[in-house]
């Protein structure tokens, strides 16, 4: 195992993690509004502005969340407690993905 | 343009399903490519080369779905919840949010596929290879029956 600041596997689950959670909450750093181009901060409404997209603000949220997780935590450490567990998240998440969708499908 | 960047989504999106499914079918038969069989020639993926490949073609095929997404959002999402096809905005949904765990699985798929991390990685190694896989086998087969039902324009 090397020795790195950067710690791939907490990135990974720490990724998963915070997507769910932001996902379930519905709380996006930012929205796009395709049908003018504009752009708000986290949940703010923006009246005759056409549907708004979460997905670009779910990204950056759990990618910031997952970026300071895999710089704190200790490669060494993550790689330790995780070691052939972390795709277990990626699954998790997945499933947490089609539960919180499931009422297109009912 | 929308049109052909969406044509580059796909052909993006092909290269990486062979690449993926080519390392996958390596991890699964478990040993070296000798054989001169079919399924031992396929088994023969070179590891850091469809590892770098593989990240490569992803994170490109992510970026440019993203900025065709809202051609998709205005275009195509809106007439599907007029024709009251909400299983095909589900499926779409599940196809951005797993496009979105897939990449953030990149940088630990190729920390398990380092050659120092082999051995003590290895079921890891599988098993986040094959999410991969199956994001990729999704996200494709999602992608192209939507876009059968209406496409972008």
């Amino acid at each position: 195992m090397n020795r790195s600041r950067f710690s791939a596997a907490a990135f990974a689950v720490a990724f998963c993690i915070a997507y769910v959670v932001v996902f379930a909450l519905d709380f996006p750093l930012f929205r796009y509004w395709p049908l003018h181009g504009d752009w708000t901060w986290g949940r703010t409404p923006l009246k005759d502005a056409g549907p708004a997209m979460a997905w670009y603000g779910l990204m950056a949220n759990a990618g910031i969340v997952a970026l300071l997780a895999a710089f704190i935590v200790p490669d060494a450490i993550a790689t330790r407690l995780l070691r052939n567990r972390v795709w277990l998240f990626p699954i998790g998440a997945m499933a947490a993905c089609v539960f919180l969708l499931r009422q297109f499908f009912a | 343009m929308t049109i052909l960047l969406l044509i580059i989504h796909g052909l993006l999106g092909v290269a990486l399903l062979g690449a993926l499914t080519h390392q996958s079918v390596s991890l699964l038969r478990g040993r070296a490519a000798r054989g001169v069989a079919f399924l031992d020639r396929y088994a023969g993926a070179r590891d850091r080369t469809f590892t770098a490949a593989i990240i490569a073609l992803f994170a490109a095929n992510v970026a440019v779905g993203a900025i065709i997404y809202p051609d998709y959002r205005l275009g195509v999402r809106i007439p599907f919840e007029e024709m009251s096809l909400g299983w095909a905005v589900g499926v779409f949904e599940l196809k951005e949010h797993f496009a979105g765990l897939g990449l953030a699985m990149l940088p630990y798929y190729a920390y398990t596929w380092r050659s120092e991390n082999a051995e003590a990685l290895r079921f890891d190694r599988l098993m986040i290879t094959l999410v991969l896989a199956v994001v990729v086998w999704w996200d494709f087969l999602v992608g192209h029956v939507l876009n059968n039902i209406r496409g972008l324009e």
